[in-house]
C-alpha cells in the first residue's frame, strides 16, 4: 500500500489554555506569542492542504473547560458564509476558508471565555483527543475502502493533568489500534512548560514524533521539516528522537517511581510495599 | 471405553438432522433467507427476499435499516462496576475431529474456526494485556498441547497457521482435552482466573473414563469452562458449562459464531472463591545497546531491549516473565490498558423520533456528522424502539441519536459503537 493511494488526514489539537500561554508570554528570555504561533501554524496547515488536493484536515482547540472544533466549522453556526466578493481574488479558496474559520472560532472562544478568576489552569487534552479520534473514525468509514493515513499533531504548553491519565491513555491505545500517529510539538522554555509525562508516551506508543521547541520564532521551520512529511517520507528522514521514554510507574501510596512494585490483582493499583489490605479497593489479600 | 453422548436436542426446526441431505434436492421449502437460522438447516440463501420496497418504491430505507440493525446488535453491554478477573489464564481447546471438516459454515468449519481463533487471540491480548493463553487441540481420541500458557500472541497464531495443525481427523476426546488443560492450569497462581474455552464441532466424544469425574475435579479447582458448539446442543457440554459457571452457545452462522466467540474476550466477573493478592511486578527500563546483544528470552541479537530491574537480564519484549528470575515484567501503559474494564463507559440511550426536539443539536457531538431530519411521513414507518427486530420486513430507521446518560450529549451510531468498542472514553464526559 503506497502512500499515493491513501488519503491523508491531519488532526491538529491546539492547546489554548490562556493561563499557560500568558505565563509563557511573560518569559523574559524568549517570550512565546500566541499570535505568532498561530500565524506559523496556519502556514503549516495551508502547506498540508497544498500537498495534495484530497488532504483532509481537522483543527480542534483544547480549552480550559471544553474542546471545540475550529475546522470544519460547526453546522449550528447560523451566520451566513461570507459572500464571494469579500474573498481576496488572489487566495486559494480552501486556504482562505480554513484560515477564516480557525481565526473566527478562536476569537469567539476567547471572547466568550470566563473572567480570569474562574478559569482553572487545565487543558482538555483527553477530550480533544477523543474528539479527534471519533472524527478520524468517521472520515475513515466515509472513505472506506480507500485507506486513510491519519495523524494527530498536538501543540501543547500546559502541564499534564493527572486526573486525565486514564482517559488520555485510552485515547493513545485507540490511536495505536487504528495506526494513527500522535506527534507532539511542545513549547518549553526555562520558566514555563514543565516536562510532560503523558505526551512522550503517546508518541512512543503510536510511533509519532515528540519535539520540544525552545524558540517559538522558528516554529514554522520545525513544523515544515519535521511534522509535515507523511509517515512514508519520515522513514527516510533523519529526525530527532526522544532517546529514553520512562515507562516506570509511580506507586499510589507515596508517588515515588518504583522499579519493582506490588500490584493489586483486583484493581491493578501499584504499591511500593506489601500490605494486608488494598487501600484503593479495600480487598483483603489472602495467602501469598 | 468409548461412549456416545446423548443425542443432540433439536432446536425449533421443521426437519430432523438426517433429513437434510435428502431435502437438498427438492428445494421447495425455502427458509433462512435472513441468515438467522442454523446454517446446517439452510438450503438456499435468498438474500433478496428481505428487501422490500417502501411506498415510493425505494430500497434506500430498507438497506439503511438493515445496516443499522447489524450495528446495533453488538451495542448493549454490561457497564456495571463489578470486580473482574483481570489477570486471566485461558486454554483454548479446538476440536479437530472429522466433524470439523463439514462445510456448513463457509468455507468450511475448520477454516472458519481457525480464522476466528486467530482474530480471537489478537483481540484477547489487546484487551487482556496481563493475561496468558494456551492452545490445545483434540483429534484421533487424543489431546495435544500446541502452545504453553504464554502472553505472546505471535506464538499462538503461528502455531495455528501450521498446516499439520489444521487437518481434521478421527474422533475428538473432550475428556482428554479438559484433563490436559486442567493439569496445565493447576500451577497457576491463585489470583489469576482459570478458564477453558472449547470450540466443539462434534456431537460425540471418545473418552477413556467417566467425564463426570473430570467435571468434579474442574469444579473443585474453580476452572470455568465455556463452550461454543458448532453443530447442535449436546447435553454433556451444557452440563459442564452450567456446573462450572461458564457459558454454552451453539452457533447459527458465521457472524453469530464470531459474536459468541468474542463474548469471551472481556474479562469475566470475578467469582468469590478467588483470592486476591499483591503480585510483585517489575517495571523494566528500556536500553539501547551500541553493539547487538543477546536477549535472555529468545537468544536473538537485539539492539534495543528491556532490562529486568531485579537480575539485570535483557529481554526483547514485555509483558513477559523474566526468564532468569521469573519476575513479571510489565510497563505502566500495559496496566493502564486494562483500566477500561474497571471503568466502563455507560451505554448510550437511543432517542426515538418522539423525543427529538427542534432545539437539539443538529450534528453528532464528537464527529460533527449531521443527524438526518425526521422522515416526511411518519405513518408508513414504524417508530424505532430498542426492541424492534425487523424479522425480514422493512422497519423504520431510528433517529440515529444516542444520548450519554451522564453528559447528555448526543452521538451518532458510528460514534456510539466506536466509543464503546475502541475508545472507552465518552467524548462528552471527558470534556467537562
Amino acid at each position: 500500500m503506497t502512500s499515493e493511494e491513501s488519503i491523508n488526514l491531519l488532526a491538529v489539537v491546539i492547546d489554548t489554555n490562556p493561563i499557560a500561554w500568558a505565563t509563557a508570554a511573560q518569559d523574559s528570555r524568549c517570550p512565546l506569542d500566541f499570535g505568532r504561533v498561530l500565524e506559523q501554524l496556519l502556514i503549516f496547515i495551508n502547506a498540508h492542504l497544498a500537498l495534495r488536493f484530497d488532504n483532509e484536515l481537522v483543527v480542534i482547540a483544547s480549552h480550559t473547560n471544553q474542546s471545540l472544533f475550529l475546522y470544519p466549522p460547526q453546522l449550528s453556526d447560523t451566520d451566513q458564509p461570507p459572500d464571494a466578493s469579500s474573498k481576496p481574488a488572489n487566495t486559494y479558496k480552501q486556504f482562505f476558508d480554513v484560515n477564516q474559520a480557525v481565526i473566527k472560532t478562536l476569537k469567539d472562544l476567547i471572547t466568550e471565555s470566563k473572567s480570569p478568576e474562574d478559569v482553572d489552569d487545565k487543558s482538555m487534552l483527553a477530550g480533544s483527543l477523543s474528539l479527534a479520534q471519533t472524527y478520524i473514525n468517521r472520515i475513515r468509514r466515509a472513505n472506506d475502502p480507500t485507506p486513510l493515513q491519519s495523524r494527530i499533531l498536538i501543540l501543547s504548553v500546559s502541564p499534564d493533568l493527572p486526573s486525565q491519565y486514564v482517559a488520555t491513555m485510552n485515547c493513545i491505545f485507540a490511536a495505536q489500534r487504528v495506526g494513527t500517529r500522535i506527534d507532539v510539538c511542545r513549547f518549553r522554555g526555562k520558566h514555563y512548560g514543565e516536562e510532560s509525562v503523558f505526551l512522550p508516551q503517546a508518541c512512543h506508543l503510536t510511533g509519532g514524533l515528540y519535539m520540544e521547541i525552545p524558540e517559538a520564532e522558528n516554529l514554522l521551520q520545525y513544523l515544515l521539516y519535521a511534522f509535515l512529511p507523511d509517515p512514508y517520507m519520515r522513514s527516510v528522514l533523519c529526525l530527532p528522537e526522544k532517546d529514553q521514554v520512562d515507562f516506570r510507574a509511580a506507586c499510589f501510596c507515596h508517588k515515588t517511581v518504583v522499579d519493582v512494585g506490588y500490584v493489586c490483582s483486583v484493581c491493578l493499583s501499584i504499591f511500593c510495599s506489601v500490605s494486608k489490605q488494598c487501600p484503593t479497593c479495600q480487598t483483603q489479600f489472602g495467602g501469598q | 471405553m468409548s461412549h456416545t453422548l446423548k443425542p443432540p436436542k433439536r432446536k425449533s426446526s421443521a426437519k430432523g438432522i438426517g433429513a437434510i441431505d435428502i431435502d437438498d434436492d427438492e428445494g421447495h421449502d425455502l427458509m433462512g433467507a435472513s441468515g438467522q437460522g442454523y446454517s446446517w438447516e439452510e438450503e438456499y440463501k435468498r438474500s433478496w427476499d428481505i428487501l422490500q420496497e417502501d411506498e415510493q418504491g425505494s430500497l434506500q430505507g430498507v438497506v439503511a435499516s438493515i445496516q443499522q440493525q447489524l450495528k446495533r446488535r453488538r451495542l448493549h453491554r454490561d457497564t456495571a462496576t463489578v470486580q473482574r478477573g483481570i489477570i486471566r489464564h485461558l486454554y483454548l481447546v479446538i476440536d479437530l475431529s472429522r466433524a470439523m471438516a463439514e462445510l456448513d459454515l463457509k468455507p468450511s468449519r475448520i477454516e472458519c474456526t481457525m480464522r476466528l481463533a486467530e482474530e480471537f487471540i489478537g483481540e484477547y491480548f489487546d484487551q487482556n494485556p496481563l493475561s496468558q493463553l494456551g492452545i490445545i487441540i483434540t483429534r484421533d481420541g487424543l489431546a495435544e498441547q500446541l502452545t504453553e500458557l504464554t502472553g505472546n500472541p505471535t506464538d499462538h497464531t503461528s502455531a495455528l497457521q501450521k498446516r499439520s495443525n489444521r487437518e481434521p481427523k478421527g474422533e475428538p476426546s473432550l475428556q482428554n482435552a479438559l484433563e490436559l488443560a486442567r493439569t496445565s492450569l493447576a500451577h497457576v497462581p491463585s489470583h489469576g482466573s482459570r478458564e477453558i474455552l472449547v470450540l466443539y464441532a462434534s456431537l460425540t466424544t471418545c473418552d477413556p473414563d467417566n467425564i463426570l469425574d473430570t467435571l468434579e475435579s474442574l469444579k473443585r479447582e474453580c476452572i470455568r469452562v465455556s463452550m461454543v458448539g458448532l453443530s447442535a446442543e449436546v447435553q454433556v457440554c451444557r452440563t459442564i458449562c452450567r456446573e462450572t459457571k461458564g457459558t454454552y452457545n451453539v452457533v447459527l452462522n458465521e457472524m453469530h459464531y464470531k459474536d459468541i466467540l468474542f463474548e469471551n474476550i472481556p474479562p469475566p466477573v470475578a467469582t468469590a472463591q478467588r483470592t486476591a493478592s499483591l503480585i510483585q511486578m517489575g517495571f523494566p527500563t528500556t536500553r539501547t545497546y551500541e553493539e547487538p546483544t543477546l536477549c535472555a528470552c529468545h537468544h536473538k541479537l537485539i539492539r534495543k531491549g528491556y532490562v529486568c530491574p531485579r537480575c539485570s537480564s535483557t529481554v526483547c519484549e514485555i509483558p513477559t516473565d523474566c526468564p532468569v528470575c521469573s519476575l513479571t515484567l510489565v510497563s505502566s501503559p500495559l496496566l493502564a490498558r486494562s483500566y477500561h474494564h474497571l471503568f466502563p463507559v455507560e451505554n448510550y440511550k437511543e432517542i426515538g423520533w418522539a423525543g427529538v426536539l427542534s432545539t437539539m443539536p443538529k450534528h453528532c457531538f464528537s464527529c460533527l456528522v449531521p443527524f438526518h431530519g425526521p422522515p416526511q411521513s411518519m405513518s408508513h414507518r414504524r417508530l424505532s424502539t430498542a426492541g424492534n427486530t425487523g424479522g425480514g420486513t422493512a422497519i423504520g430507521i431510528g433517529s440515529g441519536r444516542f444520548e450519554c446518560p451522564k453528559c447528555k450529549e448526543q452521538f451518532c451510531l458510528e460514534c456510539d459503537a466506536y466509543v464503546h468498542d475502541v475508545l472507552h472514553n465518552c467524548p462528552g464526559c471527558v470534556n467537562r
